[in-house]
């Protein structure tokens, strides 16, 4: 399967006074699995249909392999598509399902049949070929539509939002599947999500998306280690707010001067971004620091810590110490020696740690 | 239950003595009646009540389909809110009223057969053809009323799909939409036929005996409009009736469960 | 899905707002005159729709206040009131109409109760039972009833059952109309209950009343009716339409019922008769819209 590069160039579409996307740019290589990833209304399934050709943008195009295809019809794309949920026809069987793009274009049923049977036990579904959706759990549905979104050999796979109505369980394991799968066939796919744990563990670079925007491209470990803002360093993992002040380079925080990542800010009183696990406690009876509350993970357990001066840090400890922290002990706190990101003070005044993002 | 004793008696004695009846004659058993029923006039009128139902329900069936397809892609909330009142209201709008309204529309002295002179053209609301026009008016209703949720039941992901898969539209609605709406379209005409088979009101105040209807020539039987002796035809004829509405039953509730299962 | 609804309806503008702007490639100017066909198609279809059942109201309006050479005239509903027969039985369609709610609500709560908590086995009974009267039409339920009601004499003359049927048959008050109204209603009734009890989850309610320690006439009475107040009066109106429009059974029995009496006069009185029913149909029209807008609040408010 030859895979295509798909370019976005300052993509705009606007529903009456909302805009969905301004001006999005986004260069996907081909064979690669980007994510896009972000709040609701971020923008990124609009712009995934924009490639499958169900939402025409205000302005801008959408280029694959350097062919503009902005006013092809969407059933003339050369892209499959994986929707949320219950995108299976209902009145045809798991087969048919599959073979459904063969039989518009007129296959013979003899060929159409035992290709869907293929690709039904690529998706590790061999035996379900006569089973109707209705009988069909969720995961499973999901599977058969992967598979009828392969039956074409599109050139791109586009994946919107496709595990997010099913059990935490098998949406675990369906998403190792998708990314063994993809990997072997090689397809260039673009999965859209708002889990931010699911974007990390799978793709190969993952692009941030708000308000119709591009806020970063990176691969997982960077964006996680040096989220380019504010914005990128909240949405994706818990963050810490801490105060600090400014000099130079470096940046005073919690009484440790850490040098500064990135652009400094031109006020001396600044934010500083620091994850849970690179804030480090120890029990001491004399600390400033006291437990608040704990919530065990099992590999580690988070602690939600109130300062003398009444600000909270989040830091997580391995789960096995985690006995060692019960609420109400005093604790003693610094900060792993690295660069740090900083950002304008926040409005909030004296800053408080974030509340967390809902992992689900 | 009690429930199920008042049915049994209220419901369950006649029915039997329906059953009873229709296979008496001078006090034995007899297939008489029954075979009677089913020649002649009355077999005229059986066949009229069939030809008359089907013909609603079809022409109600697409009509009301159409209707319903209007009003679900229309983007105007309240037109749809309206239309989906309006015509919860009229699938009940059966009876000696709706017969006065048509009969004082387009009835021989009615307004509009008056107004636009059709009385010379031959027009007369009293036939076959007339009680179509108003039995269309409570089937057209009811036909909206079953398709409309399953319209709303085509997810836009099918469409999507399938245009994905390089359909177009119009293949999208052979092998996707219409085979799946069509439990429900068959449904609803289902229904429709047994309203309009079962509907003796209207007809009643309408056309009186001119268009034979089984309905009517049940109810003349029963008033004492028939030889002595033959009173027991009524029975055999509403035995008659109730074997096609139950065979229209019949083919109703499997497509219902069929139309459920896609469209949950 | 959340994120697919509001992309939906606005499509269809942006397709029409294509259409009427030209300075775009081919391609969307095709889909924009695809669009503007549909809707000029959902326009005829709607026009046609609203012609078709407009003008049969509106006409029998305008027949009504017509009168030969005066022109307009409100008479015929005045002329309503001091019809003969009127009053008899408009008051004898009620009082049938709240007998049958009475006993049609008696017998179907208990029973849908019943199923709900203690029996879901007796479901499929229920169900076909309550599907029995839409099945057998009601003409020929009418000839079983009159059937009996002609030969019971003969053979039960001498039992008490004699002085039962006669009883049931008193013109001024006819039971066998409830009787048979009751079977009538039935499945409307016990539809909207079931849809009422699968709202407020019976189970649970009667299991915590129950915990708390109340009897179970207590729990009916006040904890599950109280609950189902909109259900009962869906139930109710819809059983009072049936029985205020019911024509076959009563005419088939021969009691003046009210759409008898429309039926009688309309011989001698066709203006009348007209206006009667385009009242009736007003009344109606009122009952099933405080009907089906209180339902819609209920479900905004839930």
């Amino acid at each position: 399967m030859n895979s295509a590069r798909v370019e976005f160039r300052g993509l705009r579409r606007r529903f009456g006074s909302t805009v969905a996307l301004d001006g999005l740019d986004l260069t996907v290589e081909p064979g690669e699995l980007i994510a896009l990833l972000g709040p609701s209304g971020c923008g990124k399934t609009t712009a995934l249909r924009c490639l499958a050709g169900f939402e025409q943008p205000d302005e801008g195009e959408v280029l694959v392999d350097g062919a503009d295809i902005t006013r092809v019809p969407a059933n003339r794309r050369d892209a499959g598509m994986v929707f949320q949920s219950y995108s299976l026809f209902p009145n045809l069987n798991a087969r048919d399902n599959v073979s459904f793009g063969m039989r518009v274009r007129k296959a013979p049923a003899a060929k159409r049949h035992a290709r869907a049977q293929e690709l039904l036990e690529l998706v590790g579904l061999p035996s379900v070929g006569d089973r109707y959706p209705h009988q069909l759990s969720g995961g499973q549905q999901q599977r058969v539509a992967l598979a009828r979104a392969l039956a074409l050999e599109p050139r791109v796979l586009l994946l919107d939002e496709p595990l997010s109505a099913l059990d935490a369980k098998v949406r675990v394991t369906l998403r190792e599947e998708i990314r063994r799968l993809q990997l072997s066939l090689g397809i260039t796919t673009i999965f859209v999500t708002h889990d931010q744990e699911e974007a990390l563990s799978m793709a190969d670079r993952v692009a941030v998306l708000r308000d119709g925007r591009l806020e970063q491209v990176a691969d997982p470990a960077t964006l996680y280690d040096r989220p380019a803002t504010a914005f990128v360093a909240e949405f994706v993992g818990a963050m810490n707010h801490l105060p600090g002040l400014v000099s130079g380079d470096g940046v005073t925080v919690l009484g440790q001067t850490l040098p500064v990542e990135g652009p400094s800010p031109d006020a001396a009183q600044a934010d500083v971004l620091v994850r849970p696990e690179a804030v480090l406690v120890t029990p001491d009876a004399e600390g400033d620091g006291i437990v608040m509350v704990s919530s065990f993970r099992g590999s580690t357990a988070r602690l939600r810590i109130r300062l003398g001066d009444g600000t909270e840090v989040l830091a997580d400890v391995p789960g096995h110490d985690s006995a060692r922290f019960a609420p109400g002990t005093a604790v003693r706190i610094g900060l792993v020696e690295r660069p740090v990101l900083v950002s304008a003070r926040s409005e909030t005044g004296a800053a408080a740690a974030v509340p967390e993002p809902d992992v689900v | 239950m009690p429930l199920l004793v008042f049915v049994v008696i209220v419901f369950g004695v006649p029915m039997l003595v329906l059953l009873g009846g229709t296979f008496t004659k001078e006090g034995t058993f007899s297939t008489a009646n029954l075979t009677e029923s089913l020649q002649g006039a009355y077999l005229t009128a059986l066949f009229g009540s069939v030809k008359l139902s089907a013909l609603v329900a079809v022409l109600g069936g697409v009509l009301g389909t159409f209707l319903a397809q209007a009003v679900v892609t229309s983007r105007f909330r309240a037109l749809r809110e309206a239309v989906l009142t309006a015509s919860g209201v009229l699938a009940n709008f059966g009876g000696v009223p709706l017969a006065f309204a048509w009969i004082a529309t387009l009835g021989n002295s009615g307004v509009v057969t008056t107004t636009l002179g059709l009385g010379q053209h031959g027009w007369s609301l009293y036939n076959f053809w007339g009680l179509t026009l108003v039995y269309l008016y409570f089937s057209i209703p009811l036909q909206v009323l079953t398709v409309v949720p399953a319209l709303d039941g085509l997810r836009p992901q099918w469409r999507e799909a399938a245009q994905n898969n390089g359909a177009s539209t119009w293949q999208f609605w052979r092998y996707v939409g219409i085979p799946v709406l069509t439990p429900a379209l068959l449904g609803g005409v289902v229904l429709l036929f047994g309203g309009a088979f079962s509907a003796y009101a209207t007809a009643q105040a309408m056309v009186g005996s001119t268009v034979p209807l089984v309905t009517l020539k049940i109810a003349d039987a029963l008033t004492g409009n028939v030889l002595i002796g033959h009173e027991n035809v009524a029975l055999a004829l509403s035995l008659d009736m109730i074997v096609v509405a139950g065979l229209v039953m019949a083919v109703y509730l499997p497509l219902q469960r069929r139309s459920a299962r896609w469209l949950r | 899905m959340a994120s697919l609804t509001p992309q939906v309806t606005p499509q269809v503008t942006t397709q029409a707002a294509t259409g009427t702007a030209p300075a775009r490639g081919g391609r969307p100017r095709q889909r924009g005159a695809t669009a503007a066909r549909s809707r000029v198609w959902r326009g005829v279809v709607l026009v046609l729709a609203a012609v078709y059942f407009l003008v049969p109201l509106i006409a029998s309006f305008v027949f009504t206040v017509k009168v030969p050479d005066q022109g307009f005239s409100l008479d015929a509903y005045g002329q309503i009131f001091s019809a003969e027969g009127f009053g008899g039985s408009l008051l004898l369609s009620l009082g049938l109409g709240v007998a049958t709610i009475v006993l049609v609500l008696l017998l179907t709560l208990p029973a849908a109760v019943a199923v709900r908590l203690g029996a879901p086995r007796l479901r499929p009974v229920l169900e076909v039972v309550c599907t029995l009267p839409l099945v057998v039409p009601p003409i020929t339920f009418v000839a079983g009833i009159s059937t009996v009601l002609r030969w019971g004499p003969d053979y039960l003359a001498t039992t008490p059952l004699y002085q039962t049927i006669i009883a049931v048959q008193n013109p001024d008050f006819p039971v066998v109309l409830v009787l048979a109204y009751v079977v009538l209603a039935l499945p409307f009734a016990y539809r909207s209950l079931d849809a009422g009890l699968g709202a407020i989850d019976v189970r649970t309610l009667s299991e915590a009343a129950r915990n708390l320690g109340a009897s179970w006439p207590h729990v009916l009475l006040r904890v599950i009716i109280p609950n189902m107040r909109s259900a009962m009066a869906s139930a109710s109106f819809l059983t009072l339409a049936l029985v205020l429009g019911e024509f076959t059974i009563a005419r088939l029995l021969s009691f003046e019922t009210f759409p008898n009496w429309i039926y009688r006069i309309s011989g001698s009185q066709a203006q009348v008769s007209v206006a009667v029913s385009v009242f009736s149909l007003l009344i109606t029209w009122l009952l099933l819209l405080a009907l089906s807008s209180a339902g819609a609040r209920q479900r905004s408010g839930s």
